[in-house]
């Protein structure tokens, strides 16, 4: 049974259900716990808003590209697109012990993700980004 | 996603379903941040059908959250499913948003 699959949307912010639905119905193929299926569809959902919404200084389209995979005991989602380079993991952490008033929303998608799956690496290398999640996993 | 709301008395009950994200947060924003006014501050928000939240949704619930706290209002989260409530947990929101098991619940906190 193949143990990856790549998908490829436009910078739309209504293509990335698409990719969320992709990864849910290969992952349910693989047994993968709903949990985690949960975790995976923030971390997508997250990565690709910030990138959709912040990532591009010019209105044109742009293609990016998700790879996930099953290895042999976690899972990995590995996303590569040409925004401007941006680091996730080096974002400064939202203070989630503020009170109501001096709450501040930026940043909390980023650090939903840090805390939700087990490591983060990003890289740029000739104008694109790679940025690869993975999350530790047993599946039958 | 869909957002159904009832008001009965002078709480109003927003039930929510399917998934709140980047795609569907607007929505939920435009419906949920003008229905609250010095004469409506009561709020519960029935999660037993949403599958699915996001920073984006988190941030339309602070948004909400902020404002009804200049009129001393409330909103209580009944019938949340775990991996959202997680959600909540990490983001360090469970102080902010008080989640109750069902919606008689909610109503019976609403009311003290």
């Amino acid at each position: 049974m193949k143990t990856a699959i790549e998908i490829t949307i436009k910078n739309r912010i209504p293509e990335i259900e698409h990719v969320c639905d992709a990864v849910a119905e290969f992952s349910r193929k693989h047994n993968v716990a709903d949990k985690i299926i949960f975790t995976l569809h923030l971390a997508i959902d997250e990565i690709l808003t910030n990138i959709i919404s912040y990532g591009y200084s010019d209105p044109n389209e742009h293609i990016i590209n998700i790879c996930y995979s099953l290895q042999k005991d976690y899972l990995q989602l590995k996303i590569i697109d040409d925004s401007n380079p941006y680091d996730p993991a080096a974002a400064p952490e939202p203070d989630v012990e503020a009170s109501l008033e001096d709450r501040k929303i930026g940043g909390l998608g980023i650090y939903l993700i840090k805390n939700m799956m087990d490591d983060i690496k990003y890289s740029s290398e000739s104008g694109k980004n790679t940025l690869v999640l993975t999350k530790k996993c047993d599946y039958t | 996603m869909q957002v159904n709301i009832e008001k009965i008395e002078n709480i109003y009950i927003f039930s929510l379903e399917g998934n709140l994200d980047s795609n569907t947060s607007g929505d939920l924003e435009k419906k949920l941040i003008p229905a609250i006014d010095p004469n409506n501050t009561k709020f519960i928000l029935d999660f037993s059908a949403l599958h699915y939240i996001s920073s984006a949704g988190l941030r339309v619930l602070l948004g909400a959250a902020k404002k009804l706290n200049q009129f001393g209002g409330k909103l209580i989260l009944c019938s949340v499913k775990p991996d959202i409530k997680e959600v909540f947990e990490i983001a360090g929101l469970l102080p902010i948003f008080p989640i109750v098991d069902d919606p008689e619940a909610a109503a019976q906190k609403i009311l003290q």
